[in-house]
């Protein structure tokens, strides 16, 4: 039998992005009532368009940075990349089993412990408990948080948690790999594990997107760099090209402010 | 469609795992443990047969399992249905961070609730043995399809109302109040006879909950096997809820996530 393993792959077909969002937060029986009698809306619809218009191709091997003011829709785009937004126009192929890095202290259970927590996420994405029972005890360790794993994770400090959340998030092994400024992990000795780990995991992964702030590690990490300006593609090309056209403009609007 | 089941079996475990530990805290913290789930058909079935008799003419013996038995079926979906409002919520930390098909999060819900319905049915099949006798056993077996029918009921019911609440926050109350209102309207606690006699029995033929509630009724407290008639009417019943569940899905599974 021959194994096929397709190509991983990340295609964008026009893709578009829009929040539709209300000033108030939900809309309640009052409201609605009000509204139908007044005709008139006290909460508002607002719409964000977080990305418009977004075309790529992006393939096997390549290592691509997202640069962008805050707001541009970085985090946006992984999110739209990784499922959990889905385009409100356009299309957005993916192929390839995606990991992602980002808001990596969400997703726990409070009340169930550290270990069962590993077991969670790890179900999550597929694992079952044959496969998550070789995978416990490597990230139980490289988190360093011993018999701490035994209490429910709503006792945990921010700093364990964190500990745990990178141990596991970082455990799978990525074709696609969407990494959201996670290098601050925990204290300064967890730091540097941690981004040594995260290198290795790169370098394993097939597809790597990340999003950064840090320039110079991006310009380190990356082939190739995406430009993101309020939602749109504003360019993409060579990773130094890029960041270094970025930090011009960047700079260039600091200065036009100040 | 079978691209959404697939997806549902591969993280069968993370779903599974959830709702076993919704009902290991739950039964960890309570003194009563596994009681637990008996203990509101119980303590309402008590208070019941102590003031209802004084009040109609009701012969207590066939009134305790009539009560018991329709009283869990209540509490199942109304307990699936409310916390099912919730489940999104519950959700939101997931949700925010994996792609899963969002129906597994009313499963949940679903899942445990049906447990306390299990644990609870032996319960009502002892309390009508022994206040009426032990009826024919075989007549059990229908069981098996009703129970399939009602997890089906309250996974839907869950899944709508766990969707309404994340566009409409007040839909938990609505809830809760459209239930009380149901309450009265379906022969959870008067049996036909009475509705009968106060010329109530037009409920009975449009309150699609009472051929449900007949199907748990004939075995457990008649030993008979329900006719094929009442399981076609339950099955057109709770095809037509799933059908809503399913349209809300496709249509709103998308818009959650901004909503949460």
């Amino acid at each position: 039998m021959i194994v096929r393993q397709p190509m991983a792959r990340i295609v964008l077909d026009d893709a578009s992005l829009v929040f539709r969002v209300r000033q108030h937060g939900r809309l309640t029986l009052k409201e609605l009532l009000v509204r139908q009698l007044f005709h008139r809306s006290v909460n508002p619809l607002i719409e964000v368009r977080a990305l418009q218009h977004l075309s790529l191709g992006l393939n096997e091997g390549q290592r691509i940075g997202i640069v962008g003011n805050n707001g541009a829709g970085k985090s946006s785009l992984l999110k739209l990349i990784a499922g959990v937004y889905r385009p409100t126009s356009g299309k957005c192929l993916t192929n390839g089993r995606i990991s992602s890095l980002f808001d990596i202290s969400l997703g726990f259970d409070l009340d169930a412990t550290g270990w069962e927590n590993i077991d969670y996420r790890g179900y999550l994405q597929g694992e079952t408990p044959k496969t998550i029972a070789a995978k416990r005890r490597p990230i139980a360790e490289f988190s360093e948080l011993g018999e701490h794993l035994d209490m429910p994770v709503r006792y945990y400090s921010t700093g364990m948690l964190v500990r745990l959340a990178f141990s596991i998030a970082t455990a799978a092994e990525p074709e696609i790999l969407l990494v959201d400024e996670v290098l601050s992990a925990g204290d300064i000795t967890f730091q540097e594990k941690a981004r040594a780990r995260m290198r290795d995991l790169i370098n394993k992964a097939r597809l790597v997107l990340m999003v950064s702030h840090d320039l110079t590690a991006l310009a380190g990490f990356c082939h190739q760099v995406v430009w993101l300006d309020r939602g749109q593609l504003r360019a993409l090309g060579p990773a130094r090209e890029v960041i270094s056209a970025y930090s011009e403009f960047a700079h260039g609007n600091r200065g036009a402010a100040a | 469609m079978r691209e959404y089941l697939v997806a549902m079996w591969r993280c069968r475990y993370f779903w599974l795992s959830l709702a076993r530990n919704d009902l290991r805290t739950r039964y960890r913290r309570s003194v009563l443990g596994i009681g637990w789930s008996l203990l509101h058909p119980v303590v309402m079935t008590l208070v019941l047969c102590t003031v209802l008799p004084l009040l109609l003419a009701v012969p207590v013996k066939s009134y305790v399992p009539f009560l018991f038995s329709g009283l869990i079926f209540w509490n199942y979906l109304v307990s699936v249905t409310s916390t099912g409002c919730q489940c999104l919520f519950q959700a939101e930390a997931y949700i925010r961070q994996y792609p899963a098909p969002m129906a597994i999060y009313p499963l949940r819900n679903a899942l445990a609730g049906t447990v306390h319905f299990l644990i609870s049915l032996p319960v009502a099949l002892l309390l009508s043995w022994h206040f009426s006798g032990v009826t024919n056993p075989w007549a059990l077996i229908s069981l098996a399809p009703t129970v399939t029918l009602y997890f089906l009921l309250v996974w839907s019911t869950a899944t709508l109302a766990g969707l309404a609440n994340v566009f409409f926050p007040d839909t938990q109350h609505l809830c809760e109040d459209g239930f009380q209102i149901l309450f009265f309207v379906t022969p959870v606690m008067y049996d036909r006879a009475i509705l009968g006699r106060v010329q109530l029995d037009w409920i009975l033929k449009y309150n699609p909950l009472v051929h449900l509630l007949q199907l748990l009724r004939e075995p457990v407290l008649d030993g008979r096997v329900p006719p094929t008639s009442a399981f076609v009417s339950s099955a057109v019943v709770v095809a037509v809820v799933m059908g809503l569940a399913i349209s809300s899905l496709v249509v709103f599974q998308k818009r959650v996530i901004f909503h949460l």
